[in-house]
């Protein structure tokens, strides 16, 4: 058995699963799965959101201890379903250990380009509307201000403005929209078109993973998301509040109308 | 005119959530089911407040449908839960409401933004154990079938 390999395959592993926005107890679980096919003594893995510790240890060897810093993490389960398949496949005695860290060296990267996903955001703004009571004039101002919103976003990645900052401007970005249309169209309810046009960049998968890692007993993990959550509301609800500052529809301390 | 805001409001969500999971780069085999999962979620969420239910059970409702179907999925496309459960509870999810609490805290409205922080507080906790229950549900069932098969 090649202990080197199986060590590399599994932080691979590991390593892609994390940067893909995995939950750690998740990552934990396959990396043990993985090292356990050598049938060694000892088998130790620490997953946090920001690194991953390995060792594997058998009478027979010298023990192996990885330390793997992982710096950018995103979501993209297409990766994640991919490492899980990989490693299900491997487990099960289908594939060798080459042929498993070959296939997951080439996981890829983005699947879908630029303008789907920008149609994509478009699409996540409209669609929202209904659901937050709009009818079919929310429905297009929404669709206006995702568009405003992807074309922020876009140019934001380009300039790679940081995280938290490209979340304020694209948040003033829609704001700005919604209250334009707003004074075109006095019937339209702009509160909706707000609420669904940010919708994009709501912090709904940081919650989901937040509760599901505080439940599986992953508190640190549960504890980064809740923080990023929070972080993400407060820079959109920053830049919504921007937004009507500006136009002069919110004053400081006072109401909102 | 409910009728018309139920059908626009499901078929608003398949879009959404369809297009939300081309953004979480959801495989592209599995976006319509994605899209279903979420259409079936936000139904459910606005049959129950057309009902009259409040949003809190009118979240666990439709989260416990969510869970189910993203575990039925998983299993029958042999593909992990998250990649089904992550965009379609996103109808559900307070992510909205996060946003109206710093909100409403910036506008001045502390009052306001206290009952949204209840109020998002405990769907997240509905969520939570929606969540739990139906994953709890399917490991009970898999230790079943294990132990009949092993017999």
């Amino acid at each position: 058995m090649d202990y080197k390999l199986l060590m590399n395959t599994a932080v691979l592993a590991g390593v892609t699963m994390l940067k893909s926005g995995a939950e750690t107890y998740r990552v934990e679980e396959t990396i043990v799965r993985i090292l356990k096919t050598a049938n060694v003594e000892t088998v130790e893995t620490v997953v946090l959101t920001t690194g991953i510790f390995v060792t594997l240890d058998n009478p027979d060897m010298e023990n192996i201890s990885v330390i793997k810093r992982v710096e950018s993490r995103g979501t993209n389960l297409n990766r994640i379903g991919c490492v899980n398949s990989i490693s299900r496949r491997y487990c099960a005695g289908e594939m060798t250990l080459e042929e498993a860290y070959t296939e997951l060296k080439a996981i890829g990267g983005r699947q879908y380009r630029r303008v789907i996903y920008n149609l994509a955001t478009i699409g996540v703004c409209a669609g929202f509307a209904p659901l937050f009571g709009g009818s079919f004039p929310e429905i297009g101002g929404a669709a206006l201000a995702g568009v405003t919103l992807a074309l922020v976003t876009t140019i934001g990645k380009y300039l790679r403005i940081q995280g938290f900052l490209l979340n304020v401007f694209s948040a003033f970005g829609a704001a700005l929209t919604a209250i334009f249309l707003k004074s075109i169209f006095p019937g339209l309810h702009m509160d909706t078109v707000i609420i669904s046009s940010i919708m994009p960049i709501v912090p709904g998968v940081a919650i989901t993973y937040a509760i599901r890692d505080s439940l599986q007993g992953d508190y640190l993990a549960g504890a980064a998301r809740s923080m990023e959550a929070f972080m993400t509301a407060v820079a959109i609800a920053l830049g919504v509040g921007m937004g009507m500052a500006v136009t002069g529809i919110l004053q400081p301390g006072g109401g909102l109308f | 005119m409910n009728i018309i805001n139920l059908v626009l409001g499901t078929v608003g969500s398949f879009i959404a959530i369809a297009c939300f999971a081309v953004l979480l780069e959801c495989p592209k085999k599995h976006l319509p089911y994605a899209g279903i999962i979420g259409a079936v979620g936000g139904g459910v969420y606005l049959l129950c407040m057309e009902c009259e239910m409040g949003a809190v059970i009118a979240s666990f409702l439709s989260a416990l449908v969510i869970a189910f179907l993203s575990h039925t999925f998983a299993r029958v496309l042999y593909a992990p839960v998250t990649i089904f459960l992550i965009p379609g509870i996103l109808p559900t999810v307070p992510g909205a409401g996060m946003y109206r609490i710093v909100y409403y805290i910036m506008a001045g409205k502390n009052g306001t933004s206290a009952y949204y922080l209840v109020q998002t507080l405990e769907i997240a906790g509905m969520i939570a154990l929606a969540i739990f229950l139906v994953g709890t549900f399917f490991k009970v069932l898999k230790q079943i079938n294990w132990k009949v098969s092993n017999k």
